[in-house]
């Protein structure tokens, strides 16, 4: 008995002894330290805090503080100093329609997002064109009737200005079409989860959204005869998609570069993104 | 008082008496039904699932399971920093407008300038909070400065209440307790004080409350994200509190069981305000019990 | 709550008769009288401060508005539209004045009536029970009414109205009047309570009705009161962003019906201010609105209260 409970003990303390060198390797090497706020899209919200959760796991000096309003709020705090990132669902670097480049930020890229058509259960039709989707969101064509459904009022519901989700679908789906402004049957949402409540319990409405979101009392129409799915976005043939950037003044550095680089890596993007259902910048042929 | 002259114990006074009874009792009746309607729905969906270790955990983004455990914390924390500062300079306010401000029109403007600064949307307290606490002394995304946005947010329905609450109390009181030589703060202390102190808790209570689940202050000022430990003290991490998760579980988050996370948190926290309130309104009732109401 | 008063010759550490006859003690009640009188003056310069920093805040950015948009346009103009340059904000401040309006009209009676039940006419054991009940009211947060707003109130609003789109005033009134429930009730029931017990023996005793003691004598004498809970249950309402965002369509337009989407000053400016680039017109504009709302508060403040004032008068 006496010799069993001695082996125990030296196998005990060799284990640990083992697991604590290994620790201490690892705690030698995350000598990175700083704080580092990043601001902006909601869309890429749960992207950020997945990265910074893990990225803090590895690295325990450095701080990231994350927060979140509408694309247009990452290149702002940045510009203004309050952030050192800037989440935006656009290259804030270049003009896009609605808002003037950002000078001076660089544009890193960290994921590709896809967007889709959603209507609430419903809804007959399951496949709109592009003419179709510039009548409807313009205004003009104003009945499900009028494109193969139930005489039915269509309610359009879209997302409020600064959403880079709105700036992504009217530039790809839309092909820069308008957005009709005031009318009878149409609202505005501040977010993709009010978006997505509001399509699902209003009858006959349609609108837009991340295609992650799409789940449960909405579902996603095909664009111009192609499924949305993410095998069509990385095949070419769905086109409604964006990049997803993280603003900086400059250049990044220090521990917001090694952030970024974070994200970019092949771990994270094969890992954590493709799990959050992002695709990641790699897949994306050209 | 002029109705006096026409009271008569007429058959129809006492008609419209009865009439007016039942019908305070059917009102009574249609707005308890629809409180109890409204914490049914919210709690039915939400208590069931309730697991303890759901205060506990961590906010997972990918795997449904996650908890509240340093949101609910980070809750609190802001609640006690904000009221530690709006309780005294709010009920000092209100005392000053109601014992030592003279009566003027400088005083009928400031009450109303006091008022009108509740009517300020939340969201621009936010951005106040964001100008001073990011812009101006470049500290990024606090605790502090959420408790410190979130208390001016409550300032002026503080000071009013009590106010209020201050004039409300009988003249008589008050004189009599100058009679006997006492100074003026000793009558506040001891006179005034006591006697107001129910509807001043009142006050508090409404403003707890609404500190606990304001979300666009905290959203600007102290972020979305927590410093990832339970007990963090720091007044220098992010912040996220219940509410803010609330919101960000129900607008973007991705995770599978987010509605259910949302409910359960919408849960989480009715109750948590209805803890607060009685925590508040204990000694109170216990004071009362003791004086033999 | 007339009947403390019996309670404090006894109250207190020491017997009030006893004050100046202790020239210590009646020294300490000097000082602490001067402390806290400066200590009370400093609260109320803070809250100034805090006023001043607001109005500034706000202001500041509001002003540079009329640099670059004349004031006709701003207030006159019905056309909101500032992709195009055009900043008319008439649409929200009548859209602004009709939701409180209406609010007011479903709270104001309902607050008021409860808590003259609550005060005046439920047996004791109804009161305990009433009185946490509403105070739970409070504690709901704002996102979670204007959630259930959205999966509850619209869906029904659209069976009983037959619109393809509940949203509108009407939805906002009803979420808004619910939240402001609690606070204009408990306050005015504070101020029923204190009401002293002697104005009510006095009426009681010529032979009033309960019904004739409450309208006639309680509640003209706590008017005070819940004049202020109205104003503060207003200029909450007012205020309100989260939950009105989710049920009122946040469309451009003026309200002319009570299920057209609409949008007021506060959900303008929640929607679009975080989205919107600091050196813009449009920034500038939204400031202005958030300015407005504090000048529209003090305006409608202003109305209750001389009208407060003048029925009192009259009474």
């Amino acid at each position: 008995m006496k010799i069993f409970k001695k082996l125990t003990v030296t196998a005990l303390t060799a284990v640990i002894a083992v697991t604590a060198s290994f620790a201490g390797v690892a705690a030698a090497a995350d000598s990175l330290k700083g704080k580092i706020t990043v601001n902006g899209s909601t869309a890429l919200l749960p992207l950020t805090l997945q990265a910074a959760k893990e990225f803090q796991k590895l690295h325990p000096k450095v701080k990231i503080a994350a927060s979140g309003k509408g694309s247009v709020t990452g290149p702002q705090a940045v510009k203004k100093g309050i952030a050192d990132i800037g989440a935006c669902d656009w290259d804030a670097s270049i003009d896009v329609p609605g808002f003037k480049a950002f000078d001076g930020q660089v544009a890193n890229k960290v994921a590709v997002i896809p967007f889709a058509t959603i209507v609430n259960k419903n809804v007959g039709v399951d496949n709109l064109t592009t003419e179709q989707l510039k009548g409807i969101f313009a205004g003009k064509i104003t009945n499900w009737k009028e494109v193969g459904g139930a005489d039915a009022d269509i309610v359009v519901i879209t997302r409020s200005f600064g959403s880079g989700t709105r700036v992504n679908y009217q530039a790809k789906a839309l092909d820069g079409g308008d957005i009709v402004k005031k009318a009878k049957n149409y609202k505005e949402t501040g977010s993709s989860g009010d978006m997505k409540t509001a399509v699902g319990t209003t009858p006959n409405s349609i609108g837009y959204i991340d295609l992650v979101y799409v789940s449960g009392d909405v579902k996603a129409v095909k664009h111009n005869g192609i499924a949305a799915t993410t095998d069509n976005v990385i095949n070419g043939s769905y086109k409604i998609w964006a990049y997803g950037y993280y603003m900086t003044k400059g250049q990044p550095t220090g521990a917001t570069k090694e952030f970024i680089e974070y994200v970019q890596s092949k771990k994270f993007q094969q890992g954590s993104l493709k799990k959050l259902k992002f695709i990641p910048i790699a897949a994306m042929k050209g | 008082m002029n109705g006096f002259a026409s009271t008569k114990h007429t058959a129809r006074a006492q008609r419209n008496n009865k009439i007016a009874t039942i019908g305070f009792y059917t009102l009574g009746a249609l707005v308890m039904l629809l409180i109890f309607w409204l914490l049914f729905t919210i709690l039915s969906k939400g208590l069931p699932a309730l697991r303890p270790d759901f205060l506990i955990k961590q906010p997972e983004e990918i795997d449904a399971g996650g908890g509240i455990g340093p949101v609910l914390f980070n809750s609190f924390y802001i609640l006690f920093i904000s009221l530690f500062i709006s309780v005294p300079i709010g009920l000092g306010a209100g005392i000053y407008m109601a014992e030592y401000a003279p009566d003027n029109k400088f005083t009928g403007a400031l009450r109303i300038c006091v008022e009108s600064l509740s009517s300020v949307p939340s969201i621009v307290f936010g951005m106040l909070g964001l100008a001073i606490f990011a812009e101006y002394f470049d500290i990024g995304l606090t605790i502090l400065g959420g408790g410190v946005s979130l208390a001016l947010l409550n300032l002026p329905m503080l000071a009013r209440v009590t106010e209020e609450a201050v004039r409300a109390v009988p003249g008589e009181i008050r004189e009599a307790g100058y009679a006997l030589g006492m100074t003026k703060f000793h009558v506040i202390r001891t006179v005034v004080l006591p006697v107001a102190m129910s509807a001043i808790v009142t006050g508090i209570c409404l403003v707890a409350g609404r500190a606990f689940g304001e979300s666009a202050v905290i959203i600007l000022t102290a972020g979305l994200s927590t410093s990832g430990e339970m007990w963090d003290f720091n007044l220098f991490s992010p912040g996220e509190t219940l509410a803010v998760h609330l919101w960000y579980v129900q607008s973007e988050a991705i995770v599978e069981d987010a509605r259910q996370i949302a409910d359960k948190s919408a849960a989480v926290l009715v109750f948590v305000v209805l803890f607060i309130n009685f925590v508040f309104r204990f000694p109170l009732w216990l004071s009362n019990r003791r004086k033999g109401h | 709550m007339g009947a403390p008063v019996q309670g404090l010759a006894t109250r207190g550490k020491e017997s009030v008769t006893q004050v100046s006859a202790n020239p210590k003690r009646h020294g300490r009640h000097l000082f602490s009288n001067k402390l806290f009188k400066f200590y009370f003056l400093f609260s109320i310069l803070a809250l100034c401060f805090v006023l001043g920093l607001v109005i500034l805040f706000i202001g500041k950015t509001a002003m540079l508005l009329f640099g670059q948009l004349s004031p006709a346009d701003f207030f006159f103009s019905f056309n909101w539209t500032p992709e195009e340059d055009s900043f008319g904000a008439a649409a929200f401040i009548v859209n602004t004045l009709s939701l409180t309006a209406l609010t007011l009209l479903i709270a104001v009676p309902i607050s008021v009536g409860m808590a003259v039940l609550c005060a005046e006419i439920a047996p004791k054991w109804m009161k305990t029970f009433i009185r946490p009940v509403l105070d739970l009211l409070v504690g709901i947060p704002s996102i979670v009414y204007g959630y259930i707003g959205l999966t509850v109130l619209l869906p029904f609003l659209r069976r009983i109205s037959g619109e393809s789109l509940g949203d509108g005033l009407l939805a906002a009134a009803l979420v808004l009047a619910l939240m402001v429930l609690p606070t204009i009730c408990r306050i005015s029931d504070d101020a029923i309570v204190s009401v002293p017990r002697k104005y009510r023996d006095a009426a009681y005793a010529l032979g009033s009705t309960r019904l004739q003691v409450i309208m006639r004598v309680v509640l003209p004498a706590a008017s005070r009161g819940i004049i202020s809970a109205v104003i503060l249950g207003m200029t909450r309402a007012v205020g309100e962003t989260m939950a009105v965002v989710m049920v009122i369509g946040n469309t451009p337009q003026l309200a002319k019906t009570l299920f057209t989407p609409a949008s007021v000053l506060t959900s303008n400016i929640v929607m679009q201010i975080s989205n919107v680039e600091f050196d813009s017109t449009w920034n500038y504009a939204l400031h202005m609105m958030a300015f407005l709302l504090l000048v529209i508060s003090f305006v409608l403040i202003l109305i209750i209260r001389v009208l407060g004032r003048k029925r009192r008068d009259a009474a």
